[in-house]
C-alpha cells in the first residue's frame, strides 16, 4: 500500500511537472493575446517527431532537440503572423481554425509516420529504486528538467522587461497600447515561448512514454483542463493544476484504466466552464 | 435568378460528368517480362491464345483493403502487389492482367465500408483481401453480403466464421486466410505457459495486458478455463486503448501482484515495443511473454534498441521470416525484401500474398472444370471451399478452410509458433519439429 | 411588395423544381456506387441544415453539434441491438427491436432532450463562452464510447445488419434518404419562416432589443437549440440505418469541421446557402478528391483531409463570412451596378 502511495507521488509529480509545461504555454497565449489555440498540441508533438527525426539521423540528441523546441517555436510565429492574426478578433472563428490546423497537422503526421507511436531517443538511462518503486532516469530528468523551466519562466516574467511588457499586455491590452508596448512584437514572442513550452514537454514526455500523432489532442486536452481548472491566464493557477491534474490522471491510471484519465480531465473542464464561467476568465463579458 | 439555376444544372452537371469519367487505372503492378525466380506454385495457367471473352471481362481487379497507415495494412498492400506482379508476368489469371486497388480503412468503421463499396462497386473489385481489426471486419461484412464480392480476410474473432454458418448464402463469400480464429490463440497461450513450464519456468500467476478491442474478449473466453485447468491465477487483467503507452503503471502492479508471466495480447495497441522498452527498463521480474502482433515485425527489434530481447511471442500467421514453413514462403520473403527493401512488416502480408494466388487457382480450377464464368462470387466460392482438411492449398503456408470459411489450425496447416527474440534475431522455439532455437531467460529473473 | 414577394417565391419554387428533378432522377443516371454516395449526401445535409437554425437563424456558434448527431445515431443503433447492455443495464436488454422509423424518431428525441438539459445549462453562457463549451463536448461524448465500450463498441462501433437498413436495394435507400431530407428540410424552412423564427433572427441580430420588445431570449434560443439538435438526431438515425454501422466518428470533431467548413462555404442564415456547400463539400470529400487523389504524387503527405482542413483554414482566414454569402454580394452589387435606377 506504501508502496503504491510512493509510486502514485512520485509517477504524479513527473506527469504533472510534464502537463504544467504545456499548460502554461496554453495560458500564456490567451492570457496575453487572447487567442484559445486549439492547435496547442501540435507544438508538443511536432516537436518530439523532429528531435527523432534528427537523431535518428545523426545529429547529437541534445543537439536534435534544442533544434526541435526552437523549430515550434518558429513555427508557431508563422502561424500566427499568417493565420491567427489576421482572425484575432474574432475568437470563434480562432477555435475552428486551429482546430483545422491541428487535424490537419495531424494528418499529415499519421500520412509520413504512421499511427504507431515512436519512442525519442534516450537522452539518459538508467533505474533509480525508493523502497520498491523503480523510478528510471528519463522521469527524474523530466520533473527536474519541468521544475527548471517553468521557474525560468516566472523569472523571465517578473524580472526582465520584456516579461514584464508581457505581463502589462496581458492585464491591460488598451494600458499597454497607450504605455507605448510595442503589442504586436509582444503577441509574437508570447506565442515563441507558448510554443517552446509545449514543445519541451513534448519532448519529456515522449522520452519517458511514446510520440504518436494522437498524443497532439491528448497533450491539448489535458493543458486545457489544466489551464481552466488553474484560471485561463494565470501561469501560478496552471502550475498547481498541473500538479492536480497529474496526479488525477495517475490515480485513474491506477485504478480506473487508461481511457478514464482523459473523461475525467474532459468532466473536469466541463463542470468548471458550466458552473464557475465567469471570473474564470479574469474578464467579464 | 437564373444564375440560381444555372449554377445548380452546373452543379448536376458537375454530379454526373464525374460519374461517367472513365476511371483511370491506378497503381496497376507494372508487369516486367523477365522475373526470373517468381515462384510457380499453381499448375500453369491455360495458355490459350485469345483470352475467353467471360462476359468481356478486360482485367481482373483485387482489392486490397486495410490500414494503410499501419504496418499491417502496408504490409497486406505490398504483398498483393508482389503476388500481381508475380502473376501478370506469367500471364495473368486466365489470360487477363491483374490490376491492385487499394482502399484505407483508416481503422474506422465508417471510412472502411465506404472504402470497400468503393472498391466492390466503382472498381469492380472481383476478390478484396485485407481487413485489420474484428469489429471492422464486421462492419464490412455486411457490405461484402450487399455487394456478393469474394472476401479473403483478416481478423480473428470467431463471430466472423460463426455468421458464415448461420447465414450461410449472406456470407458465403467470407474466408480467414490471415490467421487462425481467436479461441486458437487461446490453446497456443496454453501452450506457451506449458511449455515454459516444462522448460523449468514456474508461472502459477499471470498478468494479462490486452487490446480493449472485441477480438481479445474471444481469445480472453478461450483462455481463461485453460488457465484454471492449470490452476494458474489471472492476477490482473487491464484493457489498453490504441497508442497506449504508459505501461509502466501496469508492469509495476502486476510486480505488486506477484506475476511471474506478464502476457500481452496486443495488436490494436500497436505500442509493444514501448511495452518491451518499459519492462527490460524496469527489469521487471517476470517473463513477457504472449500475442504481440507488433513483435512479429522483423524491424522490431531495433525499434525498441534492444529491450525486445527475451520477448516471447506468437508467431501469429504461421510464418517467421527466419523460419519459414514452405518453400513459397521462403521464397517470398526474399522476394518481398527485394522489392521494398524489408521483410514483411507485418504478418498480413503472408495472408494477403497467398489470396491473390488461391483466388488464382480457384478461378482457373473452375474454368477447366467447364464453368462459363469462372469469375462469378458464387462460383468462386465453390471452388474455394475445395480446399478444406485433407486438401490444403500449398502456399506460403497450408491454407485450408473449415465449413464456416475460418482458417484450419494445425501443425499441418497454419498455427502460431511460439517463438522469443534473441539477440536481435527471431526463433521458433516450439514445437520442436519446427523450433530453429532455445528458450532463453532474462538474467534479472 | 406583395408582388415582389410572390416573384421571389417563384424564384424559390423553379430553383426547388429543379432540384426536386435532378436529384429524382439521379439514380436513372448514376452507377451505383455513386448512388450511394448521393444518397448518404441527403443525410449530410440534414445535419448541416439543421446546425443552421442554431447558429445562422438564432446567432448562437455551436461547435459540439456532432454530440447530438452521435446520440441520435448511438440510440437508434442500441434500439435495433439490445443485446449491447447484456451485463450492464440489463432492464434494456430486453427491449424489442424497434421498427426503422421508430427508431429514427427516437434518435432525433433522445437528442432532442440531451439538447434540451445541454441548453439550459449552457445557453446561459453567452457568446464566446457558449462555443467554447460546446466545442469540447464532443470529445466528452466521443471519450464515454470508449470507457462504456460494452455498450458502445469502442472505436470500432458495431453493425446493425443489413436487415436493418433503411431498403436491402441501394436505389431504394436513396430515395428513403431523399425522402427523409426533404421532410426534414420542409419542416426546417417553416420553423424558421414562421413567427418562432423571426423571434430567432431577432435573438440572433440584436438581444437586448429582442428582450425589449417582449422576446424571451433564452428561452428561444433553448427552442431553436433543442429543434436543431432534435434533426441532427434524426440526421444521426438516419445514418446508422442508411449505412449499417455506428462508430464514434459521428461524435467527432471531423465531421464537425465538415459541417462548419459546408455552411460557412455556403453562407449561413439561409437555408439555402448550407445546402449548396453541404453539396459541394460532401461529394467532394466523398468523390471528387477521392479520384484526385491518386494523382498525387507519394512522397507528398497529402490526402482527402488534409485538402479539406487547409480549405477550412483557407476559408476561415479569408472570408469568414462565406464564400456563397461573398458571391452573391458580389452579383448583387453588380446588378446594382449595372441598373443605379432599381433600387
Amino acid at each position: 500500500m506504501i508502496d503504491i502511495a510512493v509510486r502514485i507521488i512520485v509517477y504524479g509529480a513527473v506527469v504533472g511537472g510534464i502537463w504544467a509545461l504545456v499548460a502554461s504555454g496554453f495560458s500564456l497565449i490567451f492570457g496575453v493575446a487572447r487567442i484559445l489555440n486549439f492547435a496547442h498540441g501540435i507544438f508538443f508533438i511536432l516537436a518530439a517527431y523532429l528531435g527523432i527525426v534528427l537523431a535518428k539521423s545523426g545529429v547529437n540528441p541534445y543537439l536534435a532537440t534544442l533544434i526541435s523546441i526552437l523549430f515550434v517555436g518558429g513555427f508557431a510565429v508563422a502561424i500566427y503572423t499568417g493565420l491567427l492574426a489576421r482572425i484575432k478578433e474574432h475568437e470563434v472563428m480562432v477555435i475552428i481554425v486551429t482546430l483545422a490546423i491541428a487535424l490537419l497537422v495531424e494528418q499529415i503526421l499519421i500520412i509520413i509516420f504512421g499511427e504507431h507511436g515512436i519512442s525519442y531517443p534516450a537522452l539518459i538511462s538508467g533505474v533509480l529504486r525508493i523502497g520498491k518503486t523503480p523510478i528510471t532516469y528519463k522521469r527524474i530528468l523530466a520533473f527536474v528538467v519541468a521544475v527548471v523551466v517553468l521557474a525560468l519562466l516566472e523569472l523571465f516574467i517578473h524580472k526582465t522587461r520584456t516579461g514584464k511588457m508581457i505581463m502589462a499586455s496581458s492585464q491591460n491590452y488598451e494600458g499597454a497600447l497607450l504605455v507605448g508596448i510595442n503589442v504586436d512584437r509582444i503577441f509574437i514572442i508570447t506565442m515563441f515561448l507558448s510554443a517552446v513550452l509545449a514543445g519541451i514537454g513534448g519532448v519529456l514526455y515522449t522520452q519517458v512514454f511514446a510520440a504518436s500523432p494522437a498524443a497532439s489532442l491528448k497533450a491539448l486536452i489535458f493543458a486545457f483542463a489544466i489551464v481552466i481548472l488553474g484560471g485561463l491566464g494565470s501561469i501560478k493557477g496552471s502550475i498547481v493544476a498541473a500538479f492536480i491534474i497529474g496526479y488525477i490522471i495517475t490515480i485513474t491510471n491506477q485504478f480506473l484504466g487508461a481511457q478514464w484519465a482523459e473523461f475525467a480531465a474532459l468532466l473536469v473542464i466541463i463542470a468548471i466552464l458550466v458552473f464557475k464561467p465567469t471570473g474564470l476568465f479574469g474578464v467579464e463579458e | 435568378m437564373m444564375r440560381k439555376v444555372l449554377i445548380l444544372v452546373l452543379l448536376a452537371v458537375l454530379v454526373f460528368g464525374c460519374a461517367q469519367e472513365e476511371k483511370k487505372p491506378e497503381a496497376t503492378p507494372t508487369p516486367k517480362p523477365a522475373a526470373t525466380e517468381t515462384p510457380k506454385p499453381t499448375p500453369t495457367p491455360e495458355k490459350t491464345a485469345t483470352p475467353p471473352p467471360f462476359g468481356g471481362k478486360k482485367e481482373v481487379v483485387i482489392g486490397v483493403i486495410g490500414p494503410m497507415a499501419l504496418p499491417e495494412g502496408t504490409a497486406e498492400k505490398n504483398a498483393a502487389m508482389l503476388a500481381a506482379k508475380e502473376i501478370n508476368a506469367q500471364g495473368g489469371i486466365l489470360g487477363l492482367k491483374v490490376r491492385v486497388v487499394v482502399g484505407d480503412t483508416k481503422l474506422k468503421p465508417d471510412e472502411a465500408t465506404k472504402e470497400f463499396r468503393r472498391l466492390a462497386t466503382e472498381e469492380k473489385a472481383d476478390m478484396i483481401t485485407g481487413g485489420f481489426s474484428s469489429g471492422i471486419m464486421s462492419a464490412m461484412m455486411e457490405v461484402m453480403a450487399e455487394t456478393k464480392t469474394v472476401f479473403l480476410a483478416d481478423a480473428s474473432s470467431p463471430a466472423h466464421p460463426a455468421m458464415v454458418a448461420k447465414e450461410y448464402d449472406k456470407y458465403k463469400y467470407w474466408f480467414r486466410i490471415s490467421q487462425n480464429n481467436g479461441s486458437t490463440f487461446a490453446w497456443d497461450l496454453a501452450e506457451m505457459i506449458d511449455y515454459l513450464r516444462d522448460q523449468g519456468v514456474t508461472v502459477n500467476k499471470v498478468y494479462i495486458i490486452r487490446d480493449e478491442h472485441v477480438w481479445t474478449d474471444a481469445v480472453m473466453k478461450g483462455l481463461t478455463p485453460l488457465l484454471e485447468e492449470r490452476n494458474i491465477e489471472i492476477v490482473g487483467d487491464e484493457k489498453v486503448p490504441r497508442g497506449y503507452t504508459e505501461y509502466e503503471q501496469l508492469l509495476l502492479d502486476a510486480q505488486d501482484k506477484g506475476a511471474d508471466l506478464i502476457m500481452p495480447i496486443l495488436a490494436i495497441a500497436g505500442t509493444g515495443d514501448v511495452l518491451a522498452k518499459q519492462w527490460a527498463e524496469l527489469q521487471i521480474p517476470a517473463l513477457l511473454a504472449g500475442h504481440d502482433l507488433a513483435a512479429i515485425d522483423a524491424g522490431f527489434y531495433e525499434k525498441t534498441g534492444g529491450a525486445a530481447n527475451y520477448y516471447i511471442f506468437l508467431a501469429d500467421g504461421g510464418v517467421l521470416v527466419t523460419a519459414p514453413p514452405t518453400e513459397m514462403a521462403a521464397k517470398f520473403v526474399e522476394a518481398y525484401k527485394k522489392e521494398y527493401g524489408h521483410y514483411p512488416e507485418s504478418h498480413q502480408a503472408y495472408g494477403a500474398y497467398d489470396a491473390v494466388y488461391i483466388y488464382k487457382m480457384a478461378v482457373e480450377a473452375a474454368y477447366k472444370a467447364g464453368e462459363k464464368n469462372p469469375f462469378d462470387p458464387d462460383v468462386v466460392v465453390k471452388y474455394l471451399e475445395k480446399y478444406k482438411p485433407g486438401n490444403p492449398a500449398k502456399l506460403t503456408r497450408n491454407v485450408a478452410f473449415h465449413k464456416n470459411h475460418a482458417l484450419v489450425w494445425g501443425d499441418d496447416y497454419v498455427r502460431n509458433w511460439i517463438a522469443q527474440w534473441q539477440d536481435g534475431k527471431q526463433y521458433i522455439i516450439y514445437p520442436s519439429t519446427v523450433a530453429n532455437g532455445q528458450l532463453k531467460l532474462p538474467p534479472w529473473i | 411588395m406583395r408582388a415582389e414577394m410572390l416573384k421571389t417565391d417563384f424564384k424559390k419554387l423553379i430553383l426547388g423544381i429543379v432540384f426536386l428533378v435532378v436529384f429524382a432522377a439521379a439514380p436513372a443516371f448514376l452507377p451505383e456506387a455513386y448512388v450511394y454516395l448521393v444518397g448518404m449526401m441527403f443525410l449530410f445535409l440534414i445535419l448541416v441544415i439543421s446546425w443552421d437554425v442554431i447558429v445562422g437563424y438564432t446567432g448562437q456558434v455551436n461547435l459540439g453539434h456532432t454530440v447530438f448527431v452521435g446520440l441520435g445515431a448511438y440510440t437508434a443503433a442500441l434500439m435495433q441491438v439490445p443485446s449491447r447492455f447484456e451485463g450492464s443495464v440489463d432492464f434494456l436488454a430486453g427491449m424489442p427491436q424497434a421498427p426503422i422509423p421508430v427508431s429514427i424518431l427516437a434518435g432525433g428525441i433522445v437528442a432532442g432532450f440531451f439538447g434540451l438539459a445541454i441548453g439550459i445549462i449552457t445557453l446561459r453562457l453567452k457568446g464566446f463562452y457558449f462555443s467554447l463549451v460546446t466545442a469540447i463536448l464532443p470529445l466528452v461524448f466521443l471519450k464515454s464510447v470508449f470507457v462504456f465500450s460494452d455498450i458502445f463498441g469502442g472505436e470500432e462501433g458495431f453493425s446493425i445488419g443489413l436487415e436493418r437498413s433503411l431498403a436491402g436495394d441501394v436505389t431504394l435507400r436513396y430515395y428513403y434518404a431523399f425522402v427523409i431530407f426533404l421532410i426534414s428540410f420542409v419542416i426546417i424552412y417553416f420553423i424558421v419562416n414562421s413567427r418562432i423564427g423571426l423571434r430567432f433572427r431577432a435573438v440572433r441580430d440584436d438581444e437586448d432589443l429582442a428582450e425589449s420588445i417582449g422576446v424571451n431570449v433564452v428561452r428561444y434560443k433553448i427552442l431553436s437549440f433543442v429543434i436543431s439538435s432534435f434533426f441532427a438526431g434524426i440526421g444521426g438515425a438516419a445514418i446508422v440505418h442508411y449505412r449499417i454501422t455506428i462508430g464514434p466518428d459521428l461524435y467527432d470533431i471531423p465531421l464537425m469541421l465538415l459541417i462548419i467548413l459546408s455552411a460557412v462555404i455556403g453562407g449561413l442564415g439561409t437555408l439555402y446557402g448550407p445546402l449548396f456547400g453541404g453539396i459541394v463539400i460532401y461529394l467532394m470529400k466523398s468523390w471528387w478528391l477521392r479520384s484526385l487523389l491518386p494523382s498525387i504524387p507519394e512522397w507528398l503527405p497529402i490526402n482527402d483531409d488534409v485538402i479539406l482542413y487547409a480549405i477550412l483554414i483557407a476559408v476561415g482566414v479569408l472570408a469568414p463570412e462565406g464564400i456563397w454569402g461573398r458571391v452573391r454580394e458580389m452579383l448583387r452589387e453588380r446588378a446594382e451596378a449595372e441598373s443605379p435606377q432599381s433600387t
